[in-house]
C-alpha cells in the first residue's frame, strides 16, 4: 500500500521532470545564443536536442528570401556545349522538386563539397553525349517589381539575372 | 510566528502543485494525438514512398551527399542507421521496413513499437543527407518524438479495435484517457506554439517582412513563380501587404491566443487557412499537411465527438448482415469493422438472427448491407457503399471507385469469394488450428 503510494508519487515526479525538461529543450533550441544563461542551458541540452533531431531554428522564410537557379552546361568530346536547366524537368507536385532544388542550392553554396560528386553523377547520366566536362552555373535573381510584371517581363529574364560560374568538373575518360 | 509562515509556504506550494497538475496532467483522451498519428504516418508513408526511386541518390554512399562529408561533423550525437550500412540491400531493407512501419503507424498496428522505428528512420534520413531537410523535417521529427513518448494507439487503432471485435463484432473499444495523454497533448501544443513564435520573431528581424513585400518576393523566385498569381498581386499590390502582415500577425498571435477557449477556434481556423495557402499557392503540400496535423493537438476531444456524431447522423445507421456460420466471413468482418472507429455499422448474423428485410436464401449468396431507407445492397455494392461513408475506410476508396474497372473486377472477385467461402473458412481454420498446435507444443 505504502509502496503503491510512493510509486505513484515517483511516477508523477518523473513525468513532471520530463515535461519540464522537454519544454525547456523546445524553447531553448531556437533561442539566439546571445546570452550566457541560454548558452549554459544549451550546452546541457545539446546532446538531447541533437540525438532526437530537435535542434530546429523555426525560421521559415526569414530573414531573407532569395531566388536562384542552377543550370549546367556539358561539353562533349567534339567541343560542342549542351545547356540544361534541371528544374524545368521537375513536377511541382512531386517532392523531388524540393529535393533537387535543395541539391542545387547545396552545389551553389558549397561547390567544394558537392560539385565534384554532382558532376560525376551528371557525366554518367549524359554518357551518351560523351561528356568531357560539366560546368555548373548559378543564375541569381535580382529585384523584380510589380511594374516589371505588368509590362510582361519575367523574373528569369536576363536583365534580372546575375550569372556566375560555380565550378567546372572534368568527366572521367570513358 | 513560524506557524503562519509555514502555513503560507505550504498553501503556496499546494496552489503551485495544483496549477502544475491542471496545466499538465488533466485526464484527457488520446484522440487529438491519434489524429496527428494517422496524418503524420500517412504523410511520411507517401513522402518516402515517392522517394523510393531516388533512394541511393538521396541517401546512398554513391549519391548526392558523400558519407565522409556528413561524418566530418564529428558529433557523436548525430546518428543515422545509414552510417552503418555497407551493402545496397541494407538500404533497400531498411527503406522497406520504414515504409511498412509508417503504414502501421497510420493504421495503428503495433503502434507501441513501430512509432520508434519511424522516429529512428526519420532522424536517420535527415542526418544522412542534411541538405534535404527543411521545415517539414524539423516539425516531423519533433512531433514524432512526442508521439513516441505518448500513449498513442489506444484509440482509432486497428489492432486494438480488432482485438475487441474478435470477441464480439458489435463491441466498441472502451474510451481511453489518462493524465499522461493530457501531458503529451500539451507538449505537442507547446511545440506548435514555440514554432510559430520563433517563426514570427525571425520574420520581425527581416526588413523584407517589415516593408510588407515578402510575399511578393516569394512569388517572384523561380521555384514559386506563377504568372497568374503574380499578375493579380502586381495589379492589386495591397494584397501583398495584407498577406505579408497577415502572416506575421497570425504567427505572433498564435502562441498567445491559442490557449483561450474563446479565441482557439479562430486561431486554429487562421493557421489552417495559412497552411492551405502554402500548399495550394507554393506547392508545400507535405509541409502544410504535417503542420496541420500538429495543430490537431489543439482540437478539443469534445469537438471530435460532436463531429463524429454529426457525421454518423448525416450518414445514418447501416446494418451489415453476414453469415456467422462461415469462419472466413467472420474474420473478414472483424478486419473490416476494425476501421469503423465511429461505430456506424451494426451487424447481424442471419444464422442466429434472421433479417426481416433480406431473405435467408439471398443471404446464402452474399453479404448484405441494409441502408437507413430500407434498401439492401448485396456483396461488392455493400462494401462500395460503406467505404465512402466510413472515414476509417476512406483509404479503400481508390480501389472501389475506379470508373468501370472497380465494378468490372470487384463483382466477379466478390462472387468467387462468396461461393468459395466454405473452402476459405476451412483453410483458415486449418491454419489457426496448426498455429494453436504449434503453440501447445
Amino acid at each position: 500500500m505504502i509502496w503503491n503510494r510512493w510509486r505513484q508519487r515517483l511516477t508523477y515526479l518523473v513525468m513532471s521532470a520530463f515535461v519540464a525538461w522537454h519544454t525547456l529543450a523546445m524553447v531553448i533550441a531556437p533561442a539566439p545564443d546571445s546570452s550566457v544563461p541560454v548558452r549554459t542551458l544549451r550546452a546541457a541540452l545539446q546532446p538531447y536536442l541533437t540525438l532526437f533531431r530537435l535542434d530546429n531554428p523555426w525560421n521559415f522564410f526569414a530573414p531573407t528570401i532569395g531566388g536562384a537557379q542552377l543550370r549546367y552546361s556539358l561539353e562533349d568530346a567534339a567541343g560542342a556545349r549542351h545547356t540544361f536547366t534541371p528544374t524545368e524537368q521537375l513536377n511541382w507536385f512531386h517532392p523531388d522538386f524540393i529535393w533537387f532544388r535543395d541539391w542545387h542550392y547545396a552545389i551553389i553554396d558549397n561547390p567544394e563539397l558537392y560539385a565534384d560528386r554532382a558532376g560525376a553523377l551528371l557525366c554518367r547520366k549524359h554518357a551518351s553525349l560523351r561528356p568531357v566536362s560539366i560546368t555548373f552555373v548559378h543564375y541569381e535573381q535580382g529585384s523584380f517589381t510589380p511594374a516589371d510584371q505588368l509590362s510582361g517581363k519575367h523574373p528569369m529574364d536576363p536583365e534580372f539575372i546575375t550569372v556566375n560560374t560555380v565550378k567546372t568538373v572534368k568527366c572521367p575518360a570513358p | 510566528m513560524s506557524g503562519p509562515v509555514t502555513l503560507t509556504v505550504r498553501d503556496t506550494f499546494a496552489a503551485l502543485s495544483r496549477t502544475w497538475s491542471q496545466v499538465w496532467f488533466q485526464d484527457s483522451p488520446t484522440s487529438p494525438l491519434e489524429l496527428a498519428r494517422i496524418g503524420i504516418g500517412a504523410a511520411l508513408l507517401l513522402h518516402y514512398a515517392l522517394a523510393t526511386p531516388h533512394l541511393f541518390d538521396l541517401w546512398g554512399d554513391a549519391g548526392w551527399m558523400p558519407r565522409d562529408v556528413v561524418l566530418k561533423i564529428g558529433d557523436p550525437w548525430v546518428q543515422s542507421v545509414f552510417f552503418y550500412f555497407g551493402a545496397p540491400w541494407e538500404w533497400v531493407a531498411f527503406h522497406g521496413l520504414f515504409l511498412l512501419c509508417c503504414a502501421a503507424l497510420m493504421v495503428g498496428w503495433r503502434t507501441s513499437w513501430v512509432k520508434w522505428i519511424v522516429l529512428v528512420g526519420q532522424i536517420s534520413y535527415d542526418y544522412r543527407n542534411p541538405m534535404l531537410t527543411y521545415g517539414v523535417d524539423w516539425i516531423a521529427a519533433s512531433l514524432l518524438f512526442i508521439l513516441c513518448v505518448a500513449p498513442v494507439g489506444r484509440a482509432l487503432s486497428l489492432d486494438r479495435v480488432r482485438a475487441v471485435k474478435v470477441r464480439d463484432l458489435d463491441a466498441r473499444l472502451p474510451p481511453y484517457s489518462s493524465a499522461w495523454a493530457g501531458a503529451c497533448t500539451r507538449l505537442m501544443q507547446i511545440q506548435m506554439a514555440v514554432a510559430f513564435f520563433y517563426s514570427a520573431i525571425s520574420k520581425l528581424g527581416a526588413d523584407i517582412w517589415w516593408s510588407g513585400d515578402a510575399v511578393w518576393t516569394v512569388f517572384t523566385i523561380d521555384e514559386y513563380y506563377n504568372r497568374i498569381i503574380l499578375d493579380a498581386l502586381a495589379s492589386h499590390y495591397w494584397l501583398v501587404n495584407l498577406a505579408t502582415y497577415g502572416t506575421i500577425l497570425i504567427e505572433i498571435a498564435f502562441p498567445f491566443l491559442i490557449w483561450q477557449r474563446s479565441t482557439r477556434p479562430y486561431l486554429l481556423a487562421a493557421v489552417i487557412f495559412l497552411h492551405l495557402q502554402f500548399a495550394l499557392l507554393m506547392g508545400l503540400f507535405y509541409f502544410s499537411f504535417v503542420m496541420i496535423m500538429g495543430h490537431m493537438s489543439f482540437v478539443r476531444p469534445e469537438w471530435l465527438t460532436r463531429l463524429g456524431a454529426a457525421w454518423k447522423r448525416a450518414i445514418g445507421e447501416m446494418e451489415m448482415i453476414y453469415d456467422g456460420g462461415c469462419g472466413f466471413c467472420v474474420r473478414s468482418m472483424v478486419w473490416f469493422l476494425a476501421f469503423d472507429g465511429l461505430g456506424q455499422i451494426n451487424t447481424r448474423n442471419f444464422r442466429t438472427d434472421p433479417s426481416p428485410i433480406v431473405s435467408d436464401a439471398q443471404m446464402e449468396e452474399a453479404l448484405y448491407l441494409v441502408l437507413p431507407d430500407g434498401r439492401a445492397l448485396p456483396g461488392f455494392e455493400a462494401y462500395r457503399y460503406v467505404v465512402l461513408r466510413v472515414p476509417g475506410l476512406w483509404w479503400q476508396v481508390p480501389l472501389f471507385y475506379v470508373p468501370v474497372l472497380s465494378r468490372l473486377l470487384g463483382h466477379p472477385l466478390y462472387n468467387w469469394i462468396a461461393s468459395h467461402r466454405s473452402l476459405l473458412s476451412s483453410m483458415g481454420s486449418r491454419a489457426v488450428a496448426g498455429a494453436s498446435r504449434q503453440q501447445e507444443r
